[in-house]
């Protein structure tokens, strides 16, 4: 099923999710415009890979709502819900089909045609051209960050959230991943990435967002100076950093 | 044709996992020949007694060798969190089930190629003109077993015990199957036709027929929660 490229909103209202007695997310409440790439912050156990996996229909909220475009997220059509794209390093990748059977793979299963050309265009703009016919296995992690960003690069999601994706990359890759998210946002789409790496993605983001145990402690658009988001990170950061640094 | 599409798609998938990894098949293969040379080596009745406890002998061979390839069946997809990436495209749930459920139909109908000839040979049977019969009754049987199987399978996905799970939450679901199977087996055997086991057959096709349907309408729920 093609889907035409499109900008979407999201919008999140009062969002909670539940593990038993534990609370995830609480009381989450904001909106995503098209062309926002949005730096989702916290410290671990914060909620943001659970956030995250809510926004791509992969886990149900406990209360609370999110609209694709006016849509409640999980009664949206399929054609809605699929211009959600996940990057998660070394993830959603079949190990034992090359990087070019993936590729062909999920471009198939998203109903594009085979295009072998853009394919090779894919890998090579990855930089996987020599590594094509490989197993996904006997790559590295940083290798199979690229031939996801090379994926979602072909699958072009109206919104793609990303989890920790600097952690794996060399500096050619970062140049990579952030050259690709930021074309992304230039298209209208938006782009949440969870990272730890806060110098590297408040580089490029136009907004931020910090969670602290389940509850969305801060969520402003950058500019700078900026105190508040100074004085709302500092206790996040180890004792004498600032995230400039 | 979307479904066909992309129940063909998942199906070559991992078709071409399984030929490169050979895990499930070989696995399934050794352990269904061991236990025919088990059973071998255990007693050793007369043919004509054989042939009355053949079905029963074999759907125990096809259903534990059968339980272990379910229990491999979405190891590929638990293998970095694809099943979340089969779940956030457009696939439409039924047809992974579809996938799923033939994918396994196509491993225990290699393995059932090779047992079945085999417990003939060991059992020193006679009866080799009525090997039609038994395997489009065993491929009955087998088509239930995988269409349950696959819906079992997936609803113990995500438990912490899934492969003590399957067996537990599949085996009594798979009675009227095990059931109607092994009655036309007998009857085939002991007459060399159904006839009076027609209305087990009739069972068992209603019952892959119903499973079948079932299994597609429901296993987006299945799936996903």
């Amino acid at each position: 099923m093609r889907v035409g490229l499109k900008t979407l909103h999201i919008t999140v209202e009062k969002l909670a999710k539940a593990y038993g007695l534990l609370w995830a997310l609480r009381d989450l409440t904001f909106d995503l415009k098209p062309g926002d790439l949005v730096a989702l912050l916290g410290p671990n156990g914060a909620g943001k890979t659970t956030l995250l996996r809510i926004l791509a229909g992969l886990a149900t909220p406990t209360s609370g709502s999110v609209h694709l475009d006016g849509a409640m997220l999980l009664r949206a059509s399929t054609a809605l819900r699929t211009q959600v794209g996940f990057l998660a390093p070394g993830d959603h990748l079949y190990e034992n089909l090359t990087a070019r059977e993936n590729l062909n793979f999920f471009t198939s299963l998203y109903g594009r045609k085979n295009n072998f050309d853009a394919i090779d265009q894919a890998l090579r703009a990855v930089n996987l051209t020599d590594r094509a016919g490989e197993y996904v296995a006997n790559l590295s992690s940083g290798m199979k960050c690229r031939l996801s960003i090379a994926k979602w690069q072909l699958l072009q999601p109206g919104v793609l959230l990303l989890d920790e994706p600097y952690g794996v990359l060399d500096g050619s890759g970062v140049d990579l991943l952030e050259n690709f998210l930021q074309g992304q946002c230039a298209a209208g789409r938006i782009v949440i990435v969870a990272s730890h790496h806060v110098s590297r993605v408040l580089k490029m983001a136009s907004r931020a967002l910090i969670l602290d145990q389940g509850r969305l402690t801060f969520d402003e658009v950058k500019r700078e100076p900026w105190p508040n988001f100074d004085k709302a990170f500092r206790e996040f950061l180890p004792h004498g950093e600032t995230w400039r640094s | 044709m979307a479904l066909l599409r992309e129940t063909y798609l998942l199906l070559w998938k991992d078709l071409l996992l399984e030929l490169r990894r050979r895990d499930s098949l070989l696995t399934m293969f050794f352990f269904g020949t061991l236990l025919l040379f088990v059973f071998h080596f255990s007693f050793d009745p007369a043919p004509e007694k054989v042939a009355a406890m053949a079905p029963a002998l074999l759907w125990l061979a096809f259903l534990f060798t059968g339980t272990l390839g379910l229990a491999q069946l979405f190891h590929s997809e638990r293998e970095n969190h694809c099943l979340d990436a089969l779940l956030l495209s457009p696939l439409d749930r039924g047809a992974l089930f579809l996938a799923k459920s033939c994918f396994n139909l196509v491993l225990m109908v290699v393995v059932e190629i090779v047992v079945i000839p085999l417990f003939w040979i060991l059992f020193n049977l006679s009866s080799w003109n009525l090997l039609p019969q038994l395997f489009l009754v065993t491929l009955l049987g087998t088509i239930g077993f995988c269409v349950l199987g696959t819906i079992t399978s997936a609803i113990t996905l995500r438990a912490r015990a899934r492969e003590l799970l399957l067996p537990l939450v599949l085996f009594p679901l798979m009675i009227p199957v095990i059931l109607a199977t092994i009655r036309c087996m007998e009857n085939v055997l002991r007459t060399g036709e159904f006839g009076d086991a027609i209305p087990w057959l009739r069972l068992l096709i209603g019952f892959d027929v119903i499973f079948l349907t079932v299994g597609v309408l429901i296993f987006d729920w299945v799936i996903e929660s």
